[in-house]
């Protein structure tokens, strides 16, 4: 389903859709179908202390329908044209079943193909290791991506972005922005070629904060068609033609697109159970306008930054089990800690998110972006090791036992987050000669594997 | 007080289920009824909106209540702003102090991060600011141009972007260039920012989620009603 056709049926509609005011999608719309759609399909979920793994499979479903009702009714809001593109119920049933149910990215020995899992699916996650868009310093840009490419569990790496480029603060929409674009890849190349992976899938162009630099850098030398190119859909269910540029380049260049979505919770959506509707019809509708190959959701908490609080799980694994069991929709999940490199916190978290993701069908696990991916070059490779390493430890885990190990979990880490743990430098971290993690932050590590085979994962 | 307490505690249990429903007509009928019993206008801002206010602002931060919640109660509010107590009060010198203070918001050129912004937004509203929310992707020059047409009191910024985040120092910058620093105090917010960033581009406040950044806001406009100048930003102020 992915071709001129569509993108030129995308492109009309965002001109002849209904002409609606942005505060009205905002403040009237979404309230509005959102609240309609709760109370129409029964989605209640009950409080975080009884289960965050929930094991109802027709709540997931409920959810799926509200989902799939919302991105009929809503459609994606175009900024540039103040119209909402819209869908009829059989153009959406139509996109859905089309969908693709694996993808591989990269290219040559280091290619890896992700698959369509479903609910507590014995087969592994696959993994995008990398620090999801966080800020890095230029001069360890390198060793830090290097860090995760050597990383034998990472499938594919997300990159992140920079912090200044040839040692100038970068500007977006700007010159700087192409120049971000080339930076980029040329260090994650890099990076990737040291670790002996040259083929490895990349997630980009991370620099790309409007559509300059994924133009620029996505050409003749620059990132491939066999990386996973980022497209955002902006919350709430909102486009604009600089992100519709971004898919007519990709789409024309036979790249392969990953949409994401970040919904806020206790934004325009409301509270959980809005938030778990609003991630499945945020994924119908970024397969409908955007055609991506795979799609991420990390749903965000509005003063923590994190996806990790006990609501924000409760309903990305609700949702998740919406969509593994009712779609053909390749979906991820993005890994946002609060706890950064050296601190316990973060293995505790990650290792919940990695949980609840795996028994919930998702079929690939982002990250970790830690200390919530603002603290420049708090992220280190080991994090990605361990989020695998745990993730497939779950693989094949029912969401009953998978649920009590979570919540343990959290009450590790729940009391910690209020301090915000962002945790040290990469310096601090690792040799950043050698890219390996020094000995303290090594023994932290080998301590909550430890933890974690008494708690009764297999690691 | 021009009015009974226990009467004032009856009208504030009435406003909070008027925009608990968000029911304009019914805040607006309860204001002008309040009125009409004597209470002055500044008293019923003061005795009846602002603790209400303060209750869903501290339900907000506790996350039991969620932006349609308080989208509603910024349009009550507002209704009744513009509906009863400014037609009220245009005849008094009292005016001026029923808003807390004008504020332009937007998210910075480059970056197109919108919720973050509308909470702050609508947490300024429901706490009495007059807000104008420019959206996203917005330029230095545009903010200045607005915050002079509405004669703002604060221009808050916010950028979750780093290639973002050089507009903010733009701003400030523009505002020595063209003599106007000391019209405007100067916000920032965002993920990636942090108060020494705001210290380091001569930002007056510094707002680190939606509920501080109501502070900081509140704390700026005391001072400069009490004719204080911004005080260096500092941790002190954040508390």
């Amino acid at each position: 389903m992915r071709n001129t056709t569509r993108l030129l049926d995308v492109l009309d509609r965002a001109e002849t859709g209904p002409i609606v005011e942005e505060e009205m999608h905002d403040m009237m719309t979404i309230p509005s179908v959102m609240g309609g759609l709760l109370a129409e399909f029964d989605v209640r979920l009950p409080k975080p202390e009884e289960a965050v793994v929930l094991a109802d499979d027709a709540l997931a479903d409920r959810v799926w329908e509200a989902g799939l009702k919302m991105a009929e009714q809503l459609g994606v809001f175009c900024l540039s044209t103040s119209r909402r593109i819209l869908f009829t119920p059989d153009e959406i049933a139509t996109a859905l079943q089309f969908a693709p149910t694996e993808v591989t990215v990269g290219q040559g020995l280091d290619r890896a193909t992700e698959r369509k899992r479903r609910v507590e699916d014995t087969r592994r996650v696959f993994i995008k290791g990398g620090g999801v868009g966080t800020p890095l310093p230029e001069d360890v840009y390198l060793p830090i991506h290097q860090s995760y490419a050597q990383e034998p569990l990472i499938d594919a790496m997300i990159n992140c972005t920079l912090e200044t480029v040839y040692g100038r603060e970068p500007r977006g929409r700007s010159p700087w922005e192409v120049l971000l674009g080339w930076h980029e890849l040329e260090l994650t190349k890099a990076a990737c070629q040291r670790a002996g992976r040259p083929g490895l899938g990349l997630g980009c162009v991370e620099n790309s904060v409007t559509e300059i630099a994924e133009l620029s850098a996505t050409s003749w030398g620059g990132f491939s068609p066999f990386d996973w190119h980022h497209v955002a859909m902006i919350s709430e269910f909102k486009t604009d033609y600089f992100l519709l540029t971004k898919v007519a380049h990709l789409v024309k260049t036979g790249s392969i697109i990953h949409s994401f979505y970040n919904t806020i919770y206790g934004g325009t959506v409301g509270g959980k159970e809005a938030m778990a509707v609003a991630i499945v019809g945020g994924c119908i509708l970024m397969q409908m306008v955007y055609m991506p190959a795979t799609h991420s959701v990390s749903p965000t908490h509005p003063f923590f930054g994190n996806t990790t609080t006990p609501q924000i799980l409760q309903a990305i694994g609700i949702a998740q089990q919406a969509l593994a069991r009712n779609s053909r929709l390749l979906t991820d999940v993005v890994v946002t800690p609060v706890g950064g490199p050296m601190t316990k916190t973060l293995f505790y978290e990650v290792a919940a998110q990695a949980i609840l993701a795996t028994v919930s069908g998702a079929c690939a696990l982002i990250g970790p972006r830690s200390g919530v991916g603002t603290m420049p070059g708090h992220v280190s490779g080991l994090e990605s090791r361990w989020m695998a390493e745990v993730a497939h430890a779950a693989a094949g885990m029912s969401r009953t036992d998978a649920d009590a190990l979570v919540r343990q979990l959290i009450e590790k880490y729940k009391p910690d987050l209020e301090a915000r743990p962002y945790g040290r430098h990469f310096r601090d971290a690792y040799d950043v000669e050698r890219v390996q993690p020094k000995p303290e932050w090594l023994a932290m590590y080998e301590a909550a594997k430890n933890e974690l085979r008494q708690l009764g994962l297999r690691l | 007080m021009s009015i009974s307490e226990p009467r004032l505690t009856e009208i504030r249990t009435q406003l909070k289920a008027a925009i608990d429903d968000g029911d304009k007509d019914r805040g607006v009928q309860l204001a002008a009824n309040a009125l009409a019993e004597g209470i002055t206008p500044l008293e019923f801002f003061l005795d009846a909106i602002q603790p209400v206010l303060y209750e869903i602002g501290e339900a907000f931060a506790r996350l039991e209540i969620f932006l349609p919640e308080l989208m509603r109660a910024g349009m009550v509010v507002k209704a009744l702003h513009e509906q009863v107590l400014e037609p009220a009060t245009l005849r008094t010198p009292s005016a001026a102090t029923m808003r807390a203070g004008v504020v332009i918001t937007g998210t910075c050129q480059g970056d197109i991060h919108d919720i973050g912004k509308n909470m702050v937004s609508l947490m300024l509203q429901v706490n009495g600011f007059d807000v104008t929310n420019l959206g996203t992707n917005v330029a230095p020059r545009q903010f200045i141009e607005e915050a002079r047409k509405r004669k703002a009191d604060i221009i808050a910024m916010s950028s979750l972007l780093t290639t973002s985040m050089p507009y903010m120092r733009d701003l400030t910058e523009l505002l020595k260039g063209w003599n106007v620093r000391d019209q405007f105090l100067v916000v920032v917010g965002g993920a990636p920012i942090t108060e020494a960033y705001a210290r380091k581009i001569g930002a007056d406040g510094f707002g680190q989620d939606a509920v501080r950044a109501v502070n900081v806001c509140l704390q700026l406009m005391d001072r400069k009603r009490a004719g204080l100048p911004a005080p260096a930003l500092s941790q002190e102020m954040l508390k």
